[in-house]
């Protein structure tokens, strides 16, 4: 299929605003791909709206050139079942952190998901606190040394996809910045999803985490990402596998 | 004529000042404007998880373009903070009740009290000039309702409306028709029509500049003028003066009800509009008085301000422990009698 779409996602950037993201970074490759995903579905401006919250990732919001609302740390979720609320006939994009969505917002992300609200979420979980300095996150594995865990994470990761699916209809799907092609699809999948729908992008961050960890640099990082293998859409998904698990309900 | 509560009635006014969004979390004593409000079909309503949520998803509505409230007690109020700020600084129009029981912490379980003035003022982090009305009768409870939303609508912040245990429970006979208002529409845009970034950052039109001092001192000067012209319409209070007596009573809510069975003996000035606090009418009203005594149902919270802007030494009678007694307050109010005057 010929890509029609090589410039055309431009149309939802804005391009002048000085970008706060490190070199190496892939936030602005998932963006990439979100604004993609949106050209592919024709979504009118004037018929969407981002939500971050606060984090490097929560920035994404201040990058649009459609509306968009940059909200406190952890109420990206919060803040878009009230817009839904309110006028239902705007599509919410949530974009924001894992420690921002699944930390400190973590209860939001339980009871919007139990009410299904109709919005898209995506996370994208670096696995780490980027933008305060690399603190340890419910997201960071077992082991990993982080500023704030010196000898090592004690914690086990939480269960996004084991949350999702506690209810009765889901859609929960995983991927990565390596899988750029993957990743538009299961975006553009997750915003048709009628109801609330959670995208994780698994990735990284080279400045504050992966140096830590003895990674040289952003491409190392990036070879990691090549574990996942792509499945289709399934009811589960394995810790190794990028796809989409969902329900009807 | 109809007999309803305090709470019903600042619900009656939410849904007559076009209120389309409700977000709540049940506390005692604010839980029936959530009870009433549940059962509004004309708004959308939402028993949120918490009132961080329910302060988020008050803003997500306004941002959204419909007129939004939630309504809380003094802990949940400490949670809501937090987006009271981002209200003030990303300016959401919107308003918070917040029905006063005693704490701090879950204090007397769910006993009346007045000790959220500070709360209100300063509760939140950074600086802002928050608006705040204080009824204390159930048709102002309707009135100064409506008049919360006109306030947050002017000057496009999130505007408090105080209440108490005793007033948001309080029966009377009232007549809500009688009440005169006018209603200011929405003039903010709405997301979708090119509202474009909203973000809390300090920034300029939108684009987010959080490095520059000066920036941020233009910011706040600007913020602090807005919040001043806008709260000049909304200069509400009583004045009840007394010829014959140069003792002022300054009271506001449940208190100020106590103290007009004094007004035989005492002038009475009740502050509807708490904050920005009505500094000139506050001076001149001192001014005529020798004796200035505040009554409230806190250790002295509203007191130091007034005698702040009184610029006279003002006695507090504190009314402590969730229950107001008028003969305790007059035998308070006798016992001052005995003190020098200032
Ligand atoms: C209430 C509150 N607590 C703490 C912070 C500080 N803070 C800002 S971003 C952040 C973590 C962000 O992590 P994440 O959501 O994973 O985003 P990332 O930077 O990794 O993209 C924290 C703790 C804050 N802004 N507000
Ligand atoms: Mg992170």
């Amino acid at each position: 299929m010929v890509d029609m779409t090589c410039r055309e996602f431009l149309e939802y950037v804005d391009l002048d605003r000085e970008r706060i993201w490190c070199p190496g970074c892939t936030i602005g490759l998932m963006f990439k791909q979100i604004a993609k995903a949106m050209t592919e579905l024709r979504i009118e401006k004037k018929d969407v709206v981002a939500v971050s919250g606060i984090g490097c990732t929560g920035r994404t919001a201040g990058y649009c050139s459609f509306d968009s609302v940059h909200t406190l740390h952890g109420r990206a979720i919060a803040v878009s079942e009230g817009i839904k609320l309110a006028n239902s006939n705007l599509k919410v994009l949530v974009i924001s952190g894992d420690g921002d969505l699944i930390g400190i917002g973590g209860n939001h992300l339980l009871h919007a998901a139990r009410r299904n609200t109709n919005i898209t979420v995506i996370c994208n979980n670096n696995e780490i606190y980027g933008l305060t300095g690399g603190q340890v996150s419910p997201e960071t594995q077992t082991g990993v040394e982080t500023i704030t865990t010196p000898y090592g994470n004690p914690y086990p990761q939480i269960n996004v996809l084991g949350v999702l699916k506690s209810n009765k209809k889901f859609f929960y799907a995983r991927s990565t910045p390596m899988h750029l092609e993957h990743l538009k699809n299961v975006v553009k999948k997750a915003i048709a999803w009628d109801g609330f729908a959670f995208v994780e992008v698994k990735s990284y961050c080279i400045e504050n985490s992966g140096r830590r960890q003895g990674f040289k640099n952003s491409y190392d990082m990036l070879q990691t990402l090549k574990k996942y293998k792509i499945v289709g859409e399934k009811d589960d998904l394995n810790e190794d596998e990028i796809g989409i698990a969902k329900r009807e309900g | 004529m109809k007999l309803i509560q305090g709470n019903e009635a600042i619900s009656e006014g939410a849904l007559a000042a076009g209120m389309k969004f409700y977000s709540g979390y049940p506390i005692t004593p604010a839980s029936e404007i959530m009870h009433y409000l549940a059962k509004a079909k004309q708004i959308q309503f939402i028993n949120s998880e918490d009132e961080i949520a329910a302060i988020n998803m008050a803003i997500g509505a306004s941002l959204a373009g419909v007129k939004a409230m939630t309504a809380t007690s003094g802990p949940g109020m400490s949670l809501m903070q937090e987006g009271i700020g981002y209200a003030h600084m990303a300016e959401v129009p919107l308003v918070v009740v917040n029905v006063q029981r005693v704490g701090p912490g879950t204090g007397m379980p769910t006993m009346p009290a007045q000790g959220d003035v500070m709360q209100v003022k300063y509760g939140s982090h950074g600086d802002y000039f928050p608006i705040c009305f204080y009824p204390s009768t159930v048709s102002e409870c309707y009135k100064y309702t409506i008049e919360a939303f006109n306030a947050a609508e002017e000057s496009l912040s999130p505007v408090i409306l105080l209440c108490d245990g005793y007033v948001g429970h309080l029966y009377e006979t009232v007549k809500l028709s009688e009440t005169k208002f006018e209603l200011k529409t929405r003039a903010k845009k709405k997301l979708g029509e090119g509202l474009g970034h909203t973000t809390s950052l300090l920034n300029k039109n939108g684009v987010p500049n959080t490095k520059d001092p000066s920036l941020y001192e233009e910011y706040l000067e600007r913020a602090k003028k807005k919040m001043h012209d806008a709260a000049e319409k909304y200069k509400f209070y009583e004045y009840t003066k007394n010829e014959n007596t140069r003792d002022l009573i300054i009271a506001y809510g449940i208190c100020a009800r106590v103290a007009s069975a004094f007004t035989d003996k005492y002038s009475l000035f009740k502050p509807v509009r708490m904050f920005p606090i009505l500094s000139e009418e506050i001076e001149k009203a001192a001014k005529e008085h020798d004796r200035i005594i505040v009554i409230e149902m806190n250790a002295g919270q509203y007191s130091r301000m007034i005698q702040s802007v009184a610029k006279k030494t003002v006695h507090t009678i504190s009314v402590l422990g969730g229950t107001i007694k008028p003969s305790k307050v007059k035998q308070a109010l006798d016992a001052l009698k005995q003190q020098p005057r200032s």
